[in-house]
């Protein structure tokens, strides 16, 4: 008996699995349930929220897919799927340009490019809430700072209402927008820049690169990963950022400046948990879509 | 380090299928001690806590918070008084009851309160309503028929302190001198006198066309022209008409004669407050607070300024009353507490100095003799003729839960951007605004 005992004991360890190991998912056990409760849950929660009819104090009940039948009809969710598209394409192109711009130039061997980097900071570091009312100050059709300095240059004399006009709404937004999100990508940039060996510029000077082909056959490639993660955040940062519009537009004029954000929050403001729930999770399919798109980039450039 | 290293030193002994449901239960036993030491500490602290509407004057907050703790320190209660801005109420009660944090009373709007009466939020108050009505000479009728939730909730659900509503205000230092010593009586006079003064940058018309709850004003101008949102039934929307289209023709015409301030259309909820403090707007629709706040930082803007009920149109004055409300949750342990509460809020003292710091109209009749409502000031006898002669919320229509949701999604308001910022044509704007109100109608 005894023999057998020891013949059948090891049989049953899984292999690889040792008291090291099973203590080290015990360590990590409490930070898994904190990200199930904290992020799986409420995620989870809204997907299914969204297939209900729950309004504030109700848990509601299924209704399959007519939250959602209900927005697809509906001209202003149309509105705000293009609205968003652009807001995420043109700004994120923005800050792009902007971000590579200056972090090459602070890149360089300049005098006080310390000062200059952190001074490119500060949009950032500025509280959402203050730099998007303080643009709102600056579009304000009388007395507001641009068309000060509008007519004090002469430029253009007489009210532009920056954020009453379709024409000018969006690309008002997409300018505050792009200001207060560039840092992020000038750092990041930045320190991709900085990352690429020196040696590197070097042997393609060596081989009669010029510099342009310095920075498509160098550059690029070096801080492609950075570019690529910075992308995918930046552009689930401005699909879903909401102060931004709120605080300039409201979605407005008419349904010029609609984002899916400010859309949900007008489903929320109507206590219709369910439909707000909806619309968020309306884009999920979009945001998994560029999770995959980048994380397979980034996959290709390891192997 | 190697497997056999583990052995060695005894970690790699492998576990059995027990240790590991002992280790898990020991672990869950640990979280869940943790959740339950908290839950004595919340019993212990007993106390009644309010959440006041937090408004524009600092003077009637701190006088609501002051005098709520008085109460509880002279009756024993220990009291907490939390001011919730008023913007952000609905946010914060859906929250609350989504996490079971309600305070023991609060104060709400209307729509809240008809809402979560819906949803069975609030104790009823039907004994202390009349108590209350009794002693100070009833309520006024529009209050009292507008805050009965008994169809709704079995019951009416919160006691009303104060009435809000729009008044306009306007720049009678301007108007004057052009020939217009009256107020208009209609809102064609309204845009006759506004395009007299009109001299950018003062425009005429400081009317908000924005998705905030100031363009919604717009409804009561579409209602007085004999528009109608829905049928008699609150069922079938009615938005599309040959009174909306003249409506509409009222404010194209305005818009295109420049008497809107520019930016109206996006303004937030204080765009209209600003621009008529600015100097740039000679007619506002406001709740007064526009008013207290010039009489503090613009003593020669308020004395060139006058107060006056809503223009009507040809079918009459829509002149919407708002009551605030006072509500015990179902959910409160000091259900005693928190009624006599506001049984004592609503005594004559403190509400005739509260009167005088806030910007709301009497809900009881007796509250006309306060010395607050004398005449002295201007904005509170505006407020005090809308307690008596303003409509019904949502009147002609029937104010329900579609009603508020189409308005919370500033239907009307966005069909007048179409005309004025889009271009659309009016049938195609009305067109527009009656597909999504009968949507959102359809899911009542």
């Amino acid at each position: 008996m005894a023999d057998a005992t020891f013949e059948t004991a090891p049989a049953r360890r899984a292999p690889g699995v040792t008291r090291l190991t099973i203590f080290a998912y015990l360590l990590v056990a409490p930070v898994l349930i904190l990200i199930v409760a904290l992020i799986g849950y409420p995620f989870v929660f809204a997907i299914w929220i969204s297939f209900t009819d729950q309004v504030v104090g109700n848990a509601g009940k299924w209704i399959g897919l007519a939250n959602f039948a209900y927005l697809s009809k509906n001209a202003t969710f149309t509105a705000s799927i293009w609205n968003t598209i652009v807001m995420v394409v043109v700004s994120d192109g923005l800050k792009l340009l902007i971000g590579l711009g200056l972090a090459l130039l602070v890149n360089q061997a300049l005098p006080g490019r310390g000062i200059f980097r952190s001074f490119l900071m500060l949009p950032w570091a500025m509280p959402g809430f203050v730099a998007f009312l303080t643009w709102r100050v600056l579009y304000q059709p009388i007395g507001g700072g641009i068309n000060l300095i509008l007519t004090a240059t002469g430029l253009h004399s007489g009210v532009i209402d920056w954020l009453g006009q379709r024409s000018t709404a969006m690309p008002a937004v997409i300018v505050a927008t792009v200001w207060r999100g560039f840092p992020f990508w000038f750092v990041s940039i930045l320190a991709a820049l900085q990352a690429v060996p020196k040696e590197l510029y070097e042997a393609a000077r060596v081989d009669g690169a010029n510099g342009w082909q310095q920075f498509w056959t160098v550059t690029v490639p070096g801080i492609r990963q950075v570019v690529i993660v910075t992308v995918l955040l930046s552009s689930i940062w401005t699909a879903n950022g909401f102060e931004n519009v709120w605080l300039l537009t409201q979605g407005g004029p008419s349904d010029a400046t609609i984002v899916f954000p400010v859309l949900a929050y007008f489903g929320m403001q109507t206590q219709r948990l369910g439909e707000a729930a909806a619309v968020s999770v309306y884009t999920l399919p979009v945001l998994i879509i560029l999770v995959l798109i980048a994380t397979s980039l980034m996959l290709r450039d390891e192997e | 380090m190697s497997e056999a290293d583990n052995s060695k030193s005894g970690a790699g002994a492998p576990w059995t299928r027990r240790k590991v449901l002992g280790a898990a239960a020991a672990s869950t036993a640990a979280v869940a001690l943790g959740a339950g030491l908290a839950a004595p500490a919340i019993a212990q602290g007993k106390k009644l806590t309010y959440w006041g509407g937090l408004i524009f004057s600092d003077d009637a907050n701190k006088l609501l918070t002051d005098t709520i703790n008085e109460w509880g320190a002279k009756n024993g209660v220990q009291t907490e008084v939390v001011m919730i801005n008023q913007n952000e109420t609905t946010q914060k009660v859906s929250a609350a009851v989504a996490s079971s944090s309600m305070p023991d009373a609060l104060d709400v709007g209307l729509d809240l309160a008809i809402l979560l009466a819906r949803q069975g939020q609030f104790s009823t108050l039907d004994d202390l309503y009349k108590k209350i009505g009794d002693a100070q000479g009833g309520w006024y009728e529009g209050t009292d028929k507008a805050t009965d939730t008994s169809a709704i909730a079995g019951g009416r659900v919160g006691i009303p302190f104060g009435v809000n509503g729009n008044l306009l205000l306007r720049r009678k230092d301007l108007l004057e001198p052009a020939g217009f010593k009256d107020p208009p009586k209609t809102w064609e006079e309204l845009a006759a006198q506004a395009a007299a003064v009109n001299k950018p940058p003062v425009y005429g018309l400081g009317l908000a066309l924005s998705n905030v709850g100031d363009g919604n004003t717009q409804m009561s101008v579409l209602q007085s022209y004999g528009g109608r949102i829905a049928d008699d039934a609150g069922k079938k929307v009615t938005i599309k008409s040959d009174a909306t289209k003249a409506y509409l023709s009222w404010v194209k015409d305005a818009w295109d004669k420049g008497l809107f301030p520019p930016g109206n259309t996006t303004w937030d909820g204080a765009g209209d407050n600003q621009a008529y403090l600015a100097g740039q707007a000679a007619f506002i629709a406001n709740t007064g607070s526009v008013g207290i706040a010039a009489k503090k930082d613009d003593p020669d803007l308020f004395n060139g300024s006058a107060f006056s009920a809503l223009p009507g149109g040809p079918k009459g004055v829509i002149s919407p009353i708002t009551p605030q409300l006072r509500v015990v949750t179902k959910s409160s342990p000091m259900q005693d507490e928190a009624k006599a509460l506001l049984e004592y809020l609503s005594n004559p003292d403190f509400m005739n100095a509260y009167f005088n710091v806030a910007i709301y109209g009497p809900v009881l009749k007796a509250q006309e003799k306060l010395k607050a409502f004398d005449g002295s000031n201007t904005i509170l006898v505006g407020l005090l003729d809308l307690a008596k002669n303003g409509t019904a919320p949502a009147w002609p229509d029937v104010y329900n839960a579609a009603y508020a949701d189409l308005s919370g999604n500033f239907i009307i308001p966005k069909m007048v951007q179409r005309v004025v910022i889009d271009g659309w044509d009016f049938d195609k704007a009305m067109d527009e605004a009656q597909t999504q109100g009968q949507a959102i109608y359809d899911k009542y």
